[in-house]
Order: structure tokens, then C-alpha cells, then sequence
């Protein structure tokens, strides 16, 4: 008798323990305040930091209600900004994107072009492009056209030096398989070793995106009295020190690099399911 | 008479140059008839990968004559009369293991001309090939077909890799050190499937390997090269019944072949060091 009584509640212990463990399984991990805590935390500490500077020194930072409420009265005259910076950095990407990727296919397949063009590239990447930024936008006007070279610029050299060495990497066994079989180079290039480099070109969109409106509003800032975005709003505002507004485009310019980022890792888990098995 | 499979003649190897140059492989003469299993074995630097790859094409020879089938490395390559299976098993991590044999199938689709316009080969016939997924399933891969290879151990891996090379019905099958990386039990059943593989579809495999038991096991004929320089030394001939089941183990004739090679490589070895 008195061993039922003594297994029963231990019994209930186990039960409990095995339902709190796979109600904390069911709940995913973000939502577990030890994942979000740390984060609120730190935010409000930053936010209570910036109030009292912004009390302190406010012709030096605006009081964060009065970005709020920049952000909230005037949200269409942001968006709309907003679409033509987001327009001139994804067409600027898909500029360089595809002069890069063509011509690392043709490094990797001609040594001579390699010789030629990548010195070129390597002098062009250490280059600050915010020095030439006003530069071409004296070449180009005011219009659209200087921004999306500076953007496509920008992006060209990572994808650039990512994707030909992913088209290189191919590993020597595998070559030599198809070497015995006397696979052409078009078949080895489509079938070995353009798949072979989409991690490394996946890896370059991952650093590429957010430098694509860093492009984009350097060009803005630099082409000032030009048509629209977020860099020319910024550049206008603290002319006429609107210190609210210059923070709201800043951080709006933020929550679209947080955006074009995560859906770069979508589309890369997506395509490279692959390439997630093999390392796991 | 039927030409040989592969013919090696007088052929000569040197890597690098000057002082530091390394003879990989010196005069090495080799003859193989077609349908038979070759072995080559020695101690590293004997040559063995080296004029497994010259017979591949992948680098030329500096003296001396390869043949596969009467026709040059490239020439066979061209006519895809050669399979190649690696040390690593060299799957594509982006396709399914049906896919990875498929698409070396289906690469070079004019080989199959250049093949017929090579004299005294075994007629393949016309159609579609070999049916990929009736090789996978007697390999062993039936379950694990649309698999990635990464979801694969490194035996099934590698068992891939050979129905990838067998898929291409090849005339000569190249093997180096194909089951080196795995471990005893895995290398035992897959000598056991390849040797069922090769009864299935009798091709020539000249196969490199370092193990005395496994060239025995396999082979028509154990070919035992010596290093410094790379050199053949001796061609023996392994007579004993096929097909060689896990019985053969018992026999005093395979231990006897076993200590005939290697008492062979260990004379071959003081030679070297003498000289």
C-alpha cells in the first residue's frame, strides 16, 4: 500500500515535467523571453539614453516622439521616397549583378580576360566610390542614370570576386570524372560549375544588398536638388535643420536593409536546401 | 584477334625538373584483354595513380605509347569508352544520387557515334542505356535514390559513384583506391557488389589499390610495382575460381597467392632501397 502511494505522485512529477517540456518544444524560439528579453532590455536603455542627450543637446539629436510623429503624419511623403531609393538600388544591383556574373563566367572560362580585367576590378573596388560619386554625377546629370551606376558599381566587385572563385571551386575528382567522359565546357560550366558557385554568389547578394542603397544614397546625397529619395530628403532636412526628419529617413533607410536581408535568406534557403544538408 | 583493351608501351612519367625532378614511372609495359580485372599495387610513389591517369587522359606521357582499344586516351575519352571512379566518391552535393548517375550518362551525347566508328568493339547495341534505376537497386541504392548524397554514408556514397561509372557501360573501368577511405566492413560488401556488378556486366576494370587481400580477392591478374622509380616489377596471374564469394577466405590457394605478392613487393621494396 504504501509503495502506490509513494509512486504516485512521482509519477505526477514526470507528467508535469514531460508537459511543461514539450509546451516550451511547441513554442518557437523567439518568443522565449530569454531569446527577447536581452534585446527589449538593451533597446530601452538606448531609447532612455537618446531622451536624455536629445534634453541635453537638442540641436544635436531630435526627441525620439518627435521622429514618431514625423514617421506617422507624413508616412506617404516617406514611402514614396522610400520606392525611389528601394527602385534605384534593385535595379543598380541587377546592373552589376549581371556584368558581374557574365564576365566572371568569362573570367574563369578565358585566362586572358581574367588578366585583363582583374587587375582593373581589384583598383576599381579600393577606390572609394563616395569619391566618385560627384564626379559622375557631373557626367551623368541629375536624373536617375548616376545613381544607378554608382549602385551597380558597388555591387559589381563582391559579386564579381564571389562568383568566380564559387566557378573555380569546383572540387578535382568531380573534374576529373567528367574530364573522362569528355564533357564539353559548356556542359561542365552549366551543369558543374555555375551550381557549384551559387553559395559563393548567394554569399556576395548577403553583403551586396545592403551596400545596393548604401549606393543609392550616397548618389542621392551627392546629386543634391535631384528628383526624390531618401538620400536627397535626408540632405534637405538638415540643410533646414528638420533633425526629425533626417533621423525618420535614417531609419527607414534601416528597416529596408533589415527587409531586402531577410529576403535574400529566404530565397537562399529555398535555392540552396542542398547546400544546408551537406553542412549540417 | 581482338585488340587489347588497354596497351601501356615503353611509357615514361618524370614530374618536375632538374635536381628535385621525381621518375613516377619508368618503362612501364602493361597488356590487358578485354572483360579482365587488373589490379595495380605497390607502396605510395610507386606510380600506380600515375599510369592510372595516363590511361584516363588526364595527363599525358612524356615517352611512350598509351592505348584503350587501339585508339588514344582522348580519342576514348571522346567515344566515352572510359569510367572513371575516384579515391572520394565526387558526387554533385545539388543532385540526387538518381540525378548524379543520370547526368554523366547523358553528358556527350555524340560519344556513342565516335564509339561506333572504333573498330573491334563488342557491338552495345542501340536504346537507352542501362535502366539507372535497376543498377541503383542492385547496388543497393533503391531506397536511397532520390536522396542528396549528403544524407548518404560514405560506403553508400561510394557505391554510387561506381553505378555512376558503370551507367556509362564503359569498355574499361578505372578504379583508384575506390573503397581506401572506408572502413573494413563497408570495403568487404562493396568488394562483394562490385565483383556482382562486374560478373553482371563484364567489363575491363583495371583497379589501383594498396591492399594485398583486396587485389587478390579481385582480380584476374595483380600487376606489383615498386617505387623510386615508379616501376612495374612483376605480373601475376590469380587463378582461382569466380565467382569469389566470402568462401574464398577459407582457401589455402588465395593465402598463397597473398604471400606470393607480397613477398614480390617486399623484394621489389629492398631492391629500391639497395640501389
Amino acid at each position: 500500500m504504501s509503495a502506490t502511494t509513494t509512486s504516485t505522485p512521482a509519477a505526477t512529477v514526470t507528467t508535469a515535467d514531460a508537459e511543461r517540456r514539450t509546451a516550451r518544444r511547441s513554442v518557437p524560439g523567439w518568443l522565449r523571453p530569454t531569446v527577447w528579453l536581452p534585446l527589449v532590455v538593451m533597446l530601452a536603455v538606448l531609447a532612455v539614453l537618446w531622451q536624455i542627450g536629445a534634453t541635453a543637446m537638442p540641436y544635436l539629436l531630435p526627441p525620439l516622439p518627435a521622429v514618431g510623429e514625423t514617421l506617422a503624419t507624413q508616412l506617404p511623403y516617406y514611402l514614396q521616397n522610400a520606392g525611389i531609393t528601394l527602385a534605384e538600388s534593385l535595379v543598380g544591383l541587377a546592373i552589376g549583378f549581371l556584368a558581374a556574373f557574365v564576365l566572371a563566367v568569362l573570367t574563369s572560362e578565358l585566362p586572358i580576360v581574367r588578366r585583363a580585367v582583374m587587375p582593373i576590378a581589384i583598383v576599381l573596388n579600393v577606390t572609394p566610390l563616395v569619391a566618385i560619386a560627384p564626379a559622375l554625377v557631373v557626367a551623368f546629370g541629375f536624373g536617375p542614370l548616376p545613381k544607378l551606376v554608382i549602385t551597380a558599381l558597388i555591387c559589381f566587385f563582391p559579386i564579381l570576386i564571389n562568383t568566380a572563385a564559387g566557378l573555380r571551386s569546383v572540387p578535382q575528382p568531380v573534374l576529373q570524372v567528367y574530364r573522362t567522359i569528355d564533357a564539353s565546357r559548356f556542359e561542365m560550366l552549366v551543369h558543374l560549375r555555375i551550381p557549384n558557385a551559387l553559395p559563393f554568389v548567394f554569399a556576395a547578394l548577403r553583403i551586396v544588398f545592403p551596400l545596393s542603397i548604401i549606393g543609392a544614397v550616397v548618389a542621392e546625397l551627392s546629386a543634391s536638388g535631384s528628383t526624390g529619395g531618401l538620400g536627397t530628403v535626408i540632405s534637405t532636412a538638415s540643410s533646414m535643420n528638420q533633425l526629425a526628419v533626417v533621423y525618420a529617413a535614417i531609419a527607414i533607410l534601416a528597416v529596408m536593409g533589415v527587409v531586402l536581408l531577410g529576403l535574400i535568406t529566404l530565397v537562399e534557403r529555398r535555392v540552396l536546401h542542398w547546400h544546408r544538408t551537406a553542412n549540417d | 584477334m581482338t585488340t587489347s583493351a588497354v596497351r601501356v608501351d615503353a611509357v615514361r612519367k618524370v614530374y618536375g625538373s632538374g635536381p628535385s625532378a621525381m621518375v613516377a614511372l619508368d618503362d612501364a609495359r602493361l597488356t590487358i584483354e578485354p572483360g579482365k580485372f587488373v589490379s595495380l599495387i605497390g607502396p605510395s610513389g610507386c606510380g600506380k595513380s600515375t599510369l592510372l591517369r595516363l590511361v584516363a587522359g588526364l595527363e599525358p606521357a612524356d615517352r611512350g605509347d598509351v592505348r584503350v582499344h587501339g585508339v588514344t586516351p582522348a580519342q576514348a575519352c571522346a567515344a566515352k569508352l572510359i569510367g572513371l571512379v575516384p579515391q572520394t566518391p565526387a558526387l554533385l552535393p545539388w543532385l540526387t544520387v538518381l540525378q548524379n548517375v543520370s547526368l554523366a550518362a547523358r553528358v556527350n551525347p555524340g560519344a556513342g557515334r565516335r564509339r561506333a566508328a572504333i573498330d573491334d568493339l563488342e557491338e552495345r547495341g542501340t536504346g537507352a542505356g542501362p535502366d539507372m534505376r535497376e543498377l541503383l537497386r542492385m547496388a543497393g541504392l533503391g531506397e536511397a535514390m532520390d536522396k542528396l548524397p549528403a544524407q548518404l554514408s560514405g560506403g553508400m556514397q561510394q557505391r554510387a559513384a561506381i553505378v555512376r561509372a558503370f551507367g556509362l557501360r564503359p569498355d574499361v573501368l578505372l578504379m583508384d583506391e575506390p573503397f581506401s577511405a572506408l572502413d573494413e566492413f563497408t570495403r568487404e560488401s562493396l568488394q562483394d557488389q562490385l565483383l556482382d556488378l562486374w560478373d553482371e556486366l563484364r567489363t575491363t576494370v583495371l583497379f589501383v589499390t594498396h591492399s594485398v587481400s583486396e587485389a587478390v580477392r579481385m582480380s584476374d591478374t595483380v600487376v606489383v610495382m615498386a617505387p623510386r622509380p615508379g616501376r612495374i616489377v612483376d605480373v601475376i596471374d590469380i587463378d582461382l575460381p569466380r565467382p569469389r564469394n566470402q568462401r574464398l577466405f577459407e582457401e589455402q590457394r588465395f593465402h598463397e597467392y597473398e604471400d606470393l605478392v607480397r613477398t614480390r613487393l617486399h623484394s621489389a621494396w629492398r631492391t629500391a632501397d639497395a640501389a
